[in-house]
């Protein structure tokens, strides 16, 4: 493995975090292998977000504004991914641990029998040899591997995880040419948007998440949202909590919903069931606010307040506002 | 209409996995294999979808793993799937997301199927990418992290969660999708179920039987693990008793402060 591609995974122009995350550490592993650092960028919207990503280390930016991938469901993009990777030659492949990445790095794998590893929170080259660091079995261990017997090898990198860093620009955007004789059956009939398209929740730094103690929806948007405002965060929720129809389970962290690592968590009348342990243990720092103070939470949390979470929010809220006007 | 569902075994998740730090291997005492949770939601997706088109419709349960696995496999037929299929072989052993996807492609294709329902992850590995590659592998259309199936007419429509809404995504079959947990939650196997799942027939098939070309399991692997380590301990809180609203509050905002985060 030589290269470095990574699939910028954007919606009409606007990318996440993790894009620059990938494009940063695109740059150091390519540099280690000696290699160049590619991504590619599909659909409308496409051109914008090569411009964004100029102001990132890479040497390479291949560009469709093609229709169909926005038409379609995922083959044109993974046509054109396969495109890429067979014309840049052996390389390792970058995509963000989100659906649409954990989609495309399947199908990858399959047209280029390329190895896999996903959940990826470091990488290291040593002696020429990447490996490469995840967390399995929710987080219960972490595994270090390398590839094997492969051309190509894929990794989901997980948001949040990697440093981006601006700088050493001078990427070359170029056009990826349509590859030929491909037809498509997975048409996109229609999009419908229930939520408003908020901070992704695997890559915000602050997590301010509700549970089975909330006892109900409004608290989730009269006192969490605030907080997680204020913070400059967003909301989460234990599955008890969706279960219940409190919140979308979108919004679920934990076994069968979504993996975080902020840099703060705030786990509001959760009591740290392992299921939800697992989607959350790997945050910076963890803040649990809880009426019962013997709940598991306070075997791994760093703070545990016991008290009166419906009195203690509002206040919190209103300090961290007070700060931030002060600062202003 | 044949469905076939794929069915991964994992250890229990409700269960605290340590790590034999000798072995460097999972403790198993104690630790239940159970189907994966993401799996029952894609037998859950299968039998709605059975009930609905009625006629002639089954559901074949697909999973590669150990004859040890085998009664474990037959709780998907309790909950009503028709019959069960598993590959089965000591070759497997050390077998990566590669090559999941790449045998349980060639075993699919020689039990047949019109459409293939799988779970979205598995709870162990959470790779996530094997439904995609399957579809790859089989030649057919792929379709991800479906919260509604619909078949008519010969044809498929899904809606497929995005992160703040979904789509309505429609293609033909024969196609492979995935389901998330929001399809509706998996059904108890009733005692007649139970009685009845007995009865119903589990073929094993060894690895000889799909004339594969290439090497799997640990020889064919594309990864190779280095190291396994338990995860960074972390200590007990540090706990503060609330007595009121303010001094909880500002118990939080010194400690972030402290912490730099505000």
């Amino acid at each position: 493995m030589q290269h470095v591609i990574v699939f910028v995974e954007h919606k009409a122009g606007h990318t996440r975090k993790v894009t620059f995350e990938m494009a940063t550490e695109a740059r150091t592993i390519a540099d280690a292998l000696g290699g160049k650092a590619h991504a590619v960028a599909l659909g409308t919207g496409a051109a914008a977000i090569a411009e964004q990503l100029k102001a990132y280390p890479l040497d390479t930016i291949h560009v469709s504004e093609d229709t169909d991938v926005d038409k379609f469901l995922l083959d044109p993009t993974v046509d054109y991914m396969e495109a890429v990777a067979k014309s840049t030659g052996s390389a390792l492949i970058i995509v963000p641990n989100t659906m649409l990445g954990r989609d495309v790095g399947g199908r990858l794998m399959a047209r280029l029998d390329a190895g896999f590893n996903a959940d990826v929170t470091d990488m290291k080259v040593e002696g020429g040899r990447l490996s490469i660091t995840a967390p399995k079995l929710g987080g219960a261990f972490i595994t270090t591997k390398a590839f094997k017997n492969c051309d190509f090898g894929i990794v989901t990198l997980r948001p949040n995880a990697f440093a981006a860093k601006a700088g050493g620009a001078g990427a070359q955007v170029v056009q990826i040419e349509k590859p030929a004789g491909k037809s498509y059956a997975m048409v996109v009939e229609s999009e419908v948007e229930e939520a408003s398209a908020e901070m992704g929740l695997e890559e915000a730094p602050v997590v301010v998440s509700g549970g089975r103690g909330l006892g109900g929806p409004e608290p989730f948007t009269t006192m969490l949202k605030p907080l997680a405002d204020a913070l400059g965060g967003t909301v989460g929720a234990t599955r008890a909590a969706a279960d219940a129809g409190w919140v979308p389970y979108s919004l679920q962290i934990g076994q069968t919903g979504k993996t975080v690592s902020p840099q703060l968590y705030i786990a509001i009348g959760i009591s740290g069931a392992i299921q939800h342990k697992v989607g959350m243990r790997t945050a910076g720092t963890i803040v649990a606010i809880n009426k019962d103070g013997t709940v598991p939470i306070g075997e791994f949390a760093d703070l545990l307040v016991v008290g009166d979470l419906f009195k203690i929010i509002p206040e919190l809220t209103k300090l961290i506002e007070a700060a931030k006007a002060a600062h202003a | 209409m044949k469905i076939v569902v794929t069915v991964k075994l994992v250890p229990d998740p409700n269960a605290e996995k340590r790590m034999d730090t000798a072995t460097k291997r999972l403790v198993r005492t104690g630790v239940d294999t159970v189907i994966n949770p993401y799996d029952e939601y894609a037998i859950e997706a299968a039998l709605q979808l059975k009930e609905k088109l009625g006629g002639d419709t089954t559901v074949t349960v697909f999973s590669m793993v150990p004859e040890t696995g085998k009664e474990t496999v037959r709780k998907a037929l309790a909950m009503g799937a028709d019959d069960a299929l598993m590959l089965s072989d000591a070759g497997l052993e050390g077998s990566d997301v590669w090559g999941t996807a790449y045998v349980m492609a060639q075993g699919l294709k020689k039990v047949g199927f019109d459409l293939v329902i799988c779970g979205g992850l598995s709870d162990d590995g959470s790779s996530g990418g094997v439904p995609g590659a399957l579809a790859e592998y089989l030649g057919v259309p792929g379709l991800t992290n479906a919260r509604h199936v619909e078949v008519a007419d010969g044809k498929l429509k899904c809606q497929r969660e995005t992160d703040n809404g979904y789509q309505v995504v429609s293609g033909p079959l024969p196609a492979v999708v995935s389901v998330t947990m929001a399809v509706g939650e998996p059904r108890y196997p009733s005692l007649k179920g139970i009685m009845g799942a007995k009865k119903k027939t589990i073929t094993v098939m060894p690895l000889s039987e799909l004339g594969l070309d290439r090497p799997v399991g640990n020889d064919g692997a594309k990864t190779e693990l280095l190291q396994f380590a338990p995860p960074p301990v972390r200590a007990k809180a540090h706990v503060v008793n609330a007595e009121d609203g303010p001094s909880g509050a500002k118990a939080i905002f010194d400690f972030l402060k402290e912490k730099k985060l505000v």
